[in-house]
């Protein structure tokens, strides 16, 4: 069954659009960093230069794979409610569930199989985001000592420790996409139509980040319980010393965000009245 | 009678205190000279270096690298390939910047000790040209040896320098430096950086951080080539 759902979600063009739409943002932030990046690098780097004369290959293949990180990081969610929103809608928008529910599966188990095909489409995409966001710009800018400049400090990771960052970076950006996967799956259920849940998942996400990210105190109360505060825990990865308590914490909240959505989800759809 | 002798003896007095002024200062600007010409005798040095930048908002790691100086203020950090950091601009990690160049007027600013040493301190005013405004040195008479100095800029606020001596002493060339200096807040926009600040035990100590605005350089020098003849393209910056 699951093979039947992954050639359901790769059969579809919409499905190719977001790996198109990730490599031309990627291009185009590389292009963009070849032709002009050392004007980006004395602008982000002016506060300490001020001080410090820092010379070097600053602008390498490591430093554009943290900027395509951090500008694609926000974009890839809403790729992934693309497909993750249509799994369950879909079906029944075109009038298949019923036909899918006759097949010796409970309906948890289907929720289940559809959950993990959109959680697969999610690491294809960041697998994808690997190659042409750290391997082509490792190719084309070469390698080097990583610049990671945060709002009160500045951080400086010799070149040799920072491949493995990397591999925890998007081993913990797969757990974020897989919560967003998880939501999408949640809204779908409740859709005859994927618009809705799509559409649904990119309100959720844009609106929460928009709380996790704004400095004001009525919000930092709430700020540690929503999960977009913790999808971007793979920065951690690059701090000095790295913060694994923290991290920890919120691999814990994005599990438990998956499991709260997917038991709804199974809890709902066991309970749907399904018409079409 | 009285009066004349009074005056005399007034006159005398004025005398002996001048002469003993003049007598410190002599002896002052010629350890300063001695000290100077010593430092003179080093043209150029390559040394390999290992660095370790203590700065509240800077989380760099040790660095090994090149260290080339040149006389008078030319220097670089090398690291194959990889990223260096120095102070900017006069505030250099080398004994000879913190010298006034040319005239200078010195002046006897009595003893103290440093590691155990008893020192000689004493104060430079440089005359012509210069960033520096004023230099303190503590010198080490027997070996005639500068073992701190504390450098007030124009630009770039006061620096200390502490520097020991083991290996390379009868070139007059430090095995460690330590440069104590002043350095300015930094700050980014959080929403431009998106800072992943879910653990409140860092912040707090980020917090504490951010209060001492003191930094401290320490660079420890593992071997010297002197006076090899460095050419000046080593310096240019490479693009």
């Amino acid at each position: 069954m699951l093979r039947l759902e992954l050639h359901k979600i790769f059969r579809r063009p919409r499905t190719y659009i977001s790996f198109l739409i990730m490599t031309a943002v990627t291009f185009l932030i590389q292009l963009a960093m070849y032709v002009d990046g050392s004007s980006f690098v004395s602008f982000a780097m002016q506060g300490v230069g001020e001080q410090f004369a820092i010379s070097g290959n600053i602008l390498n293949g490591y430093l554009v794979t943290y900027l395509v990180l951090q500008s694609l990081l926000i974009h890839i969610p809403l790729l992934v409610a693309l497909v993750a929103g249509d799994v369950l809608a879909g079906e029944a928008n075109a009038g298949t569930m019923r036909l899918l529910l006759t097949k010796p599966v409970s309906r948890g188990g289907v929720v289940l199989v559809k959950y993990i095909a959109s959680v697969a489409y999610a690491m294809l995409l960041l697998v994808w985001l690997a190659v042409v966001g750290l391997g082509l710009s490792v190719l084309i800018f070469g390698t080097g000592d990583l610049i990671n400049l945060k709002s009160d400090a500045f951080v400086m990771l010799l070149e040799h420790d920072i491949m493995w960052r990397y591999m925890l970076a998007f081993a913990f950006a797969a757990l974020a996409m897989s919560t967003v996967a998880a939501l999408a799956v949640f809204l779908s259920v409740f859709a005859d139509n994927s618009i809705g849940p799509i559409i649904g998942t990119m309100g959720v996400i844009v609106v929460l980040t928009i709380f996790s990210n704004l400095e004001i105190p009525l919000f930092n109360t709430i700020k540690p319980y929503l999960f977009t505060t913790h999808m971007i825990a793979w920065k951690g990865f690059f701090d000095a010393p790295v913060p694994y308590d923290a991290i920890i914490t919120s691999v814990l909240v994005l599990v438990g965000y998956i499991a709260l959505f997917l038991a709804a989800t199974i809890v709902i759809f066991k309970r749907k009245d399904i018409q079409s | 009678m009285r009066r004349y002798a009074r005056n005399g003896l007034w006159l005398l007095l004025l005398s002996c205190f001048s002469f003993v002024a003049c007598a410190q200062t002599d002896s002052s600007t010629i350890l300063f000279q001695k000290l100077r010409a010593r430092l003179d005798k080093v043209n150029d040095y390559v040394a390999d270096v290992r660095i370790r930048i203590d700065v509240s908002f800077m989380k760099v790691p040790p660095l090994a690298g090149k260290l080339y100086f040149k006389a008078p203020d030319k220097m670089k950090l090398e690291r194959n390939g990889g990223v260096s950091i120095l102070p900017k601009k006069n505030i250099n990690l080398t004994l000879n910047s913190m010298f006034p160049v040319g005239d200078a007027i010195v002046i006897d600013a009595g003893t103290d000790v440093v590691n155990s040493r008893a020192v000689k301190v004493i104060k430079v005013i440089p005359q012509g040209e210069s960033d520096i405004v004023l230099t303190k040195i503590w010198v080490d008479e027997e070996r005639n040896l500068a073992l701190r100095t504390e450098t007030t800029t124009r630009d770039n606020g006061t620096v200390k320098m502490d520097l020991a001596f083991g290996a390379h002493i009868a070139q007059g060339l430090p095995d460690k430096v330590i440069v104590y200096l002043d350095v300015k807040e930094y700050k980014l926009p959080k929403g431009v950086t998106m800072d992943y600040d879910a653990n409140a035990q860092m912040k707090a100590d980020d917090k504490g951080n951010g209060k001492n605005k003191k930094g401290k350089i320490e660079i420890s020098y593992l071997n010297y080539e002197v006076n090899k003849g460095l050419p000046d393209n080593i310096f240019a910056e490479k693009d």
